[in-house]
């Protein structure tokens, strides 16, 4: 008798609470911001800003490598917003039709460098030091999926050492795998953006920066994904960054934005 | 198709010496498990349990922890001889025996615990040590939850992602094994690629499960 | 010289105290279940380690918990035998005596083995194993077992007690006859009367855990030491009561 009672008490609180959820003030409006992980620590300082300007939206971040991000908008992932460290992703999701075109727009620009452990005793110069003996492991993005990973591909043909050091690569995820790598000393050199480097700036050391014409320009793109169910937010997600606010903090982390001298 | 029959390869390769290793000190283990007391037994048992109950990537992660090139094993090694287990098919080869030991372990552990202990008893009256006994009274009696245990951890290593992700890397050529191999093809969009090696796995596997319950049958 | 246990045991508040000696002659351990009986046998064979005592077989000392000596299992040559006999099941009967020839060389084994399987009436069962054997075939095999090393003493558990009453006294008459070949100390333990009387060259009566009475059965039977002891033999004297006054009966009609 007292389960049974026990049972229908709980049972009805439990409808009442439903209802109470449904029946609530306004649905929560979220955003999802799909980007490359590069961008992570000023995206996510953008993304604070965002919340305290626009009250009662949620901003959720979604870093990885561009080209798994671009995966996933592909297979119908509800993104509203989407960043990558290449043109290459974009195109491919603009020619297919996921994204809003008169949304798109190129937001910032980034530098390739080489990096190697801070406790690394090896002396290293150049990109053609990497084909020393000494140099065992080099880290370097997946060029299939990540866009520093083909950056790097380009840089090492530049420098013709493709040949010499490709059983030396370590192939990561994307780029910040690639700075923990170096940062841990699993591996003597890795290639990441100048902006990462600088997240970890006790642990790595920048051996020297690639030159222009070592690689295709590193340009970060922006769209509003057609997909998205909150196209107001998404669009205003995308002018702060564009704004002279978000390029204040993108200059902060050491990306070079749109009116600003090389 | 180079990939395809690299990762293949690979896959059987990592999955049998893992599997080598698993029964190997599998076998130690649940022995004393099942038949000795003595101090930290129960925290053993712990510990040789987490793998199971952990996501492959925190495993992964404490096996960096330990056998990264500045890992509290790794860097020992690493001063010693300037090699280090990461990026290497060997790296595989530990994800794998760390994740499907558990298996092996509850399995027999839970055989060699059913064995008749008048019979054990029979064998030390007439005369045989711990360890003739063990070899030719317990073990051949638990001969069915140390072959399913084995199978088990053959398949467990064979489908090992997680931990071997982030150990051993994903290396094209030297450390894809199959089922890292189906994730790059998938994600970077080479369908073709990745529907040929899930159909290849899938086939293998069953081809595999199949001869494992024929054995069983005609064996025990 | 014989076996000699003197011997103190506490188990989950049952407490063990026996002490008593025997030549090469066929004791009985009798008593009700439970009484310590099985408990004193694996002592003996070294399964579990008395609290406190001492175990010797022939002059050597097995067990003395003064100077700490305890031999393993192993190391004592004991035939030993249980109810379920504890055959193993994944060995054919060739194989499980086999077991039981440890130490030896392959043609001793061999020649022995062949030898104790025709005298034990095992010819022709050789490959078969346990499962396929009757009850008093495989009770033959696990003697066989004990016995083919020639240990210097043998422990039987109430090793007949699952048989049905022609087959039991078969094995028993089966179990004199061996004892005439090999005249070494046997320990065997029952809780039946009749079975008793049949066999033992000498009783050790088990009450509660201690030693009530030692004798050869007629002493025993006829002049039981106390009450526990007279209601023990009780069914056997009643029956032997209730023949003679059949033949009484019979002749004074």
């Amino acid at each position: 008798m007292i389960k049974k009672m026990l049972l229908s008490a709980f049972l009805s609180l439990f409808i009442i609470a439903m209802f109470c959820r449904i029946a609530s003030a306004e649905p929560p409006v979220d955003i999802t911001v799909s980007a490359a992980i590069s961008l992570k620590n000023a995206f996510e300082e953008i993304g604070k800003i965002y919340e305290s300007q626009n009250k009662g939206i949620k901003v959720m971040f979604n870093f990885g490598a561009s080209g798994d991000l671009m995966m996933q908008i592909k297979g119908g992932a509800p993104v509203d917003v989407f960043a990558s460290a290449a043109l290459k992703d974009m195109d491919e999701l603009d020619n297919a039709g996921f994204v809003l075109k008169d949304t798109r727009v190129n937001f910032a620009t980034n530098s390739l460098v080489l990096i190697t452990p801070m406790s690394s005793k090896i002396a290293l110069v150049s990109f053609d030091d990497l084909k020393k003996a000494e140099v065992k492991k080099i880290a370097v993005g997946n060029p299939k999926t990540v866009p520093v990973g083909r950056y790097t591909e380009e840089t090492f043909q530049y420098f013709k050492v493709s040949d010499m050091i490709k059983e030396k690569l370590v192939f990561a995820e994307n780029v910040r795998q690639v700075l923990d790598y170096v940062a841990r000393g699993e591996v003597d050199a890795g290639v990441v953006y100048s902006t990462d480097a600088m997240v970890k700036q006790q642990e790595v050391r920048i051996v020297v920066t690639t030159p222009e014409a070592s690689h295709k320009p590193v340009v970060y793109p922006i769209a509003v994904v057609k997909s998205t169910k909150n196209e107001k937010a998404a669009k205003a997600f995308l002018s702060l960054v564009t704004s002279e606010e978000g390029r204040k903090i993108l200059s902060k982390y050491g990306f070079k934005t749109a009116g600003q001298s090389k | 198709m180079d990939t395809l029959l690299f990762s293949l390869k690979l896959s059987l390769q990592v999955a049998t010496v893992a599997t080598v290793f698993v029964v190997i000190i599998g076998l130690c283990t649940s022995y004393l498990l099942a038949r000795r007391n003595f101090p930290g037994k129960e925290l053993l048992d712990i510990l040789l349990t987490l793998p199971l109950v952990l996501p492959p990537t925190v495993t992964g992660y404490y096996l960096i922890v330990l056998f990264g090139r500045n890992g509290l094993l790794g860097r020992h090694l690493y001063a010693w001889t300037g090699w280090s287990i990461m990026f290497t098919w060997y790296a595989a080869v530990l994800a794998s025996f760390v994740v499907a030991l558990p298996l092996m372990v509850k399995t027999t552990r839970a055989a060699l615990e059913s064995v008749d202990e008048e019979l054990i008893r029979a064998s030390y009256t007439l005369g045989h040590s711990e360890f003739r006994t063990a070899m030719k009274v317990i073990f051949p009696l638990a001969k069915r939850g140390i072959f399913a245990g084995t199978v088990l951890s053959f398949a467990r290593a064979m489908g090992e992602f997680g931990a071997t992700l982030m150990v051993a890397g994903n290396i094209p050529g030297r450390t894809n094994t199959m089922p890292l191999a189906i994730y790059s093809a998938a994600a970077s969009g080479d369908r073709p690629q990745a529907v040929i090696m899930v159909v290849i796995f899938t086939l293998i596997s069953g081809i595999f499960l199949y001869a494992a319950n024929k054995l069983t049958r005609r064996l025990i | 010289m014989g076996l000699s246990v003197s011997i103190k045991k506490k188990v989950n508040g049952f407490i063990l105290d026996a002490r008593w000696e025997i030549g090469d002659e066929l004791a009985v351990l009798f008593g009700y279940s439970g009484s310590g009986k099985s408990l004193t046998l694996q002592l003996i064979a070294g399964l579990m380690k008395p609290n406190h005592g001492s175990i010797g077989l022939n002059g050597k000392t097995l067990f003395d918990s003064e100077s700490g000596s305890n031999l393993a299992p192993q190391e004592r040559s004991f035939g030993y035998v249980i109810q379920n006999l504890a055959l193993f099941p994944h060995m054919t009967v060739h194989e499980n005596i086999l077991y039981g020839a440890h130490g030896l060389s392959r043609t001793e084994r061999d020649q022995r083995a062949g030898v104790i399987i025709d005298r034990f009436q095992l010819a022709g069962l050789e490959k078969k194993y346990p499962a396929e054997i009757s009850g008093g075939q495989k009770q033959r095999v696990a003697l066989a077992r004990a016995l083919i090393r020639r240990p210097a003493a043998l422990l039987l558990d109430e090793p007949f007690s699952a048989l049905d009453n022609p087959l039991r006294v078969e094995m028993q008459n089966f179990l004199k006859e061996i004892h005439r070949e090999f005249p070494i100390p046997i320990v065997f333990v029952t809780h039946d009367v009749f079975e008793a009387f049949a066999i033992a060259d000498k009783i050790i009566v088990y009450v509660n855990g201690k030693i009530a009475q030692i004798g050869t059965p007629a002493e025993v039977f006829t002049r039981p030491a106390n009450s526990d002891v007279e209601l023990l033999v009780r069914t056997r004297n009643r029956l032997l009561q209730s023949v003679e006054s059949a033949q009484y009966d019979a002749t004074y009609e």
